[in-house]
């Protein structure tokens, strides 16, 4: 065959150095989705090389390819049914064992690999040495060694592609496991030979024994004969061995990653402790842990907020000066003003989106990448436990007190669906900077600081009961750690820039539309003198049942664009500045305690249905809104019952 | 809590101290909601496969997560994980 299109997917562990290795080939030829329907992400590329047109997947970091997540589901999948020319399987040669594991998989599932022997570097560190020519033959597979983030033995790696896309596989080993093992997975191949389904038989085999759910369903309506059987084998294997068979087999497969490696990986361990192990130690430290944590964080969130504040000021700036000039074309007419509406949309993205989400990224990747954020999940895991989260969750969480939008899209280092789902919930609900101008500028400049701190108290016990409650209510196993801890190492800049830049494109993609639309629909609504009439249609709401003004209605519709804008439209309304004249400390407190929960604002929405999809971001949603009025209503007649209020 | 198998001792995880080394014996599931598959499946797929040497490094504070090195992987274990993976101690074998 000629030149042609060869697809390529790349598959590994978490941490191996996969998204390295995808933005050296891709380059800037790449984009990033979601896979159809779900929100993992997907990352494709594109890139030429000796008269090919290699596309390339970049497959999630998984550790094996059950059911135990999407990410591993979405994975298997695609192997099997879209079959790509080559998997690149990327291992990380430091810890060769455990990777290796999750290439006996791939062997298993028939696929075409190549591997990527990668992070040499940090293996010979650590003293390890690799025949890499023993390995080829053990395995059956061409092997390439690479330091990614050098660009090392990239372009070995791409000839060894051409050459399995071209020639096919060398001749691929296959794993054998124990004769009693071996001769049960026989005779469940035959059966599903006949059935014919769309993984390879033998693979079908292996994961009906070891109790793999979706096989199992898909199975059972071919043939549910052949699941019974599987069953039946399994347990067989159990009364042998007297563990549960699918313990059986994944010790079989360890024990041949383990064969392996005896063979061909030599350790020389170094004499003294590396600068990684010091620094590991160092911020896994019981004690001085803790304070190098916040310390980090705080100076990192810090400089984020402060640097994004000023920028966002400075666009804000430059932008609305445009305003004037609108304003003389149009000659202030209705044109003029939904024109401006847009712009304003525009102004509200771009002045959230640059300052707060690129450097939010560039953070996000560089604490991943580096290895500080497993370390942090670490120590952190025990308080993040309360409300059903593990560890990681502490970093969006700590996120959502500056703004919710770069919070929720952080969301996406959580494992599971599940886990995603419920800390997207609760980044929602803690205030944010907006929100905290609100607390104070409003209870805190009338009612007093101690108000505004106990509103603030109230708030974050609000979120914790509220986050014990989703956690309880929503389906699925409780969270528990299982993480690896890889070893430290130096971000590789361009890589988390490139990975910076494509999310930051498609979070616009999302966002801005909503966000213009938002704008341009409010601003339609002013201009058709609709206000009055919403504001007394919301009356029997925030009159009857909150207690407050009518015209608070028109400026919670406003705090929808930007939360700080319900305050700002407020006085507008008001015609003053000074609230004391016109609300009384009950409806201040009423109002504020409402403005906290009643919706996450128009950009939150749209990073969430970037990442929990529109269905979730809708409930949401509609939650916060009912849960902010029936709460603000309950306030209202307990400050009137307790008269604490004149 | 304490547990015998073949005359040797098993204790969970979480009774091992900093610095000692035990051979998983067997995993056990636990009480409580959802199913036992999933976890149990992904501590197999981590290397933690019964017979296999598991070395304590560190516990965090306020009975937190425990790290371990299993197979040349640090990885970090959830407390209440660690006490259903059930080890005999090195000494004892």
């Amino acid at each position: 065959m000629s030149k042609r299109t060869i697809s390529v997917a790349l598959a590994g562990n978490a941490n191996v150095g996969k998204s390295v290795i995808f933005n050296h080939l891709t380059g800037l030829h790449q984009h990033i989705g979601n896979w159809p329907g779900k929100t993992v992400e997907k990352a494709e590329g594109t890139l030429h090389y000796k008269g090919y047109t290699i596309d390339i997947i970049d497959l999630p970091g998984i550790y094996s390819l059950s059911t135990y997540s999407l990410e591993e589901l979405i994975s298997r999948r695609y192997i099997a049914v879209e079959k790509p020319d080559v998997v690149v399987n990327v291992v990380d040669a430091s810890v060769l064992e455990r990777n290796l594991f999750f290439t006996l998989q791939l062997l298993e599932l028939e696929a075409p690999v190549v591997m990527a022997l990668n992070q040499m570097d940090i293996a010979r560190k650590k003293g390890i040495s690799i025949d890499v020519k023993k390995l080829e033959k053990l395995l059956g597979i061409p092997v390439a060694p690479t330091i990614a983030i050098k660009g090392v033995g990239l372009t070995q790696l791409l000839d060894k592609i051409i050459e399995v896309a071209e020639k096919g596989q060398m001749r691929r080993t296959e794993i054998k496991y124990g004769r009693e093992i071996e001769e049960r997975i026989s005779k469940l191949t035959e059966m599903i030979k006949q059935a014919k389904y769309h993984y390879p038989p033998r693979y079908a085999a292996i994961k009906l024994l070891e109790g793999d759910k979706e096989i199992e369903e898909e199975i059972s309506k071919i043939n549910p004969k052949i699941v019974s059987a599987a069953k039946n084998l399994a347990a067989e294997i159990e009364e042998i061995h007297g563990h549960p068979c699918p313990s059986v087999i994944a010790s079989e497969r360890y024990e041949r990653a383990s064969c392996i490696v005896r063979e061909v990986q030599k350790i020389v361990p170094p004499l003294k402790p590396s600068t990684e192990e010091k620094l590991h130690d160092l911020t896994t430290h019981k004690v001085l842990g803790y304070p190098i944590m916040i310390l980090t964080l705080l100076s990192i969130f810090y400089t984020v907020f402060i640097f994004g504040g000023y920028i966002s000021e400075l666009l804000s700036d430059v932008l609305y000066s445009f305003k004037p000039i609108i304003n003389d074309v149009f000659r202030d007419g209705a044109a003029g003003s939904l024109i401006w509406s847009i712009i304003e949309g525009v102004i509200a993205g771009v002045t959230i989106a640059l300052p707060y989400i690129a450097p939010f990224y560039i953070i996000l990747y560089i604490l991943e990448d580096s290895g500080y954020l497993a370390r942090i999940a670490f120590l952190m895991d025990t308080f993040m436990h309360k409300m059903g989260l593990h560890g990681k969750a502490f970093i969006p969480i700590m996120l959502s007190y500056g703004c919710n939008v770069p919070a929720c899209l952080g969301c996406r280092i959580m494992e599971t669906e599940r886990e995603r789902l419920l800390a997207v919930f609760v980044t929602t609900l803690i205030p944010c900077a907006a929100r905290t101008v609100i607390i104070l500028g409003l209870v805190g400049q009338y009612l007093g600081i101690g108000w505004a701190l106990a509103l603030y108290i109230f708030d974050l016990t609000v979120v914790f009961l509220l986050g014990r409650l989703v956690f309880k209510a929503l389906p699925g196993e409780p969270t528990a750690l299982i993480m690896e801890m890889p070893t430290y190492r130096i971000p590789h800049i361009k890589t988390v820039l490139r990975q910076t830049w494509f999310r930051l494109l498609e979070f616009i993609k999302i966002a801005f539309p909503l966000i213009i639309a938002g704008s341009f629909l409010i601003e339609s609504i002013e201009i058709l003198g609709l206000l009055d009439a919403i504001s007394a249609a919301l009356s029997p709401i925030t009159v009857a049942w909150l207690g407050l003004p009518a015209i608070t209605g028109i400026s919670l519709i406003f705090g929808v664009l930007r939360k700080e804008l319900t305050l700002i439209m407020l006085s507008a309304l008001l015609g003053t500045i000074d609230f004391s004249s016109v609300l009384t400390p009950t409806q201040m407190a009423v109002f504020t305690i409402v403005t906290m929960f009643y919706i996450p604002c128009i950009s939150t929405i749209a990073a969430l249905v970037k990442e929990v999809g529109w269905k979730n971001a809708l409930s949401i949603t509609v939650f916060e809104i009912i849960f902010a009025i029936v709460l603000g209503g309950i306030t209202y007649r307990a400050l009137t019952l307790f008269r604490w209020a004149t | 809590m304490e547990r015998q198998s073949n005359g040797r001792q098993e204790v969970p995880l979480t009774w091992l101290r900093e610095g000692e080394v035990g051979i998983v014996s067997s995993i056990r599931g636990g009480c409580g909601r959802g199913h036992r598959w999933g976890f149990e499946k992904r501590l197999m797929d981590m290397g933690l496969t019964p017979g296999t040497e598991i070395l304590v490094v560190r516990s965090a504070p306020f009975h937190g997560p425990l790290e371990v090195l299993v197979r040349g992987t640090r990885l970090a274990l959830g407390r209440g994980l660690a006490e259903k993976i059930f080890v005999v101690k090195k000494e004892n074998v």
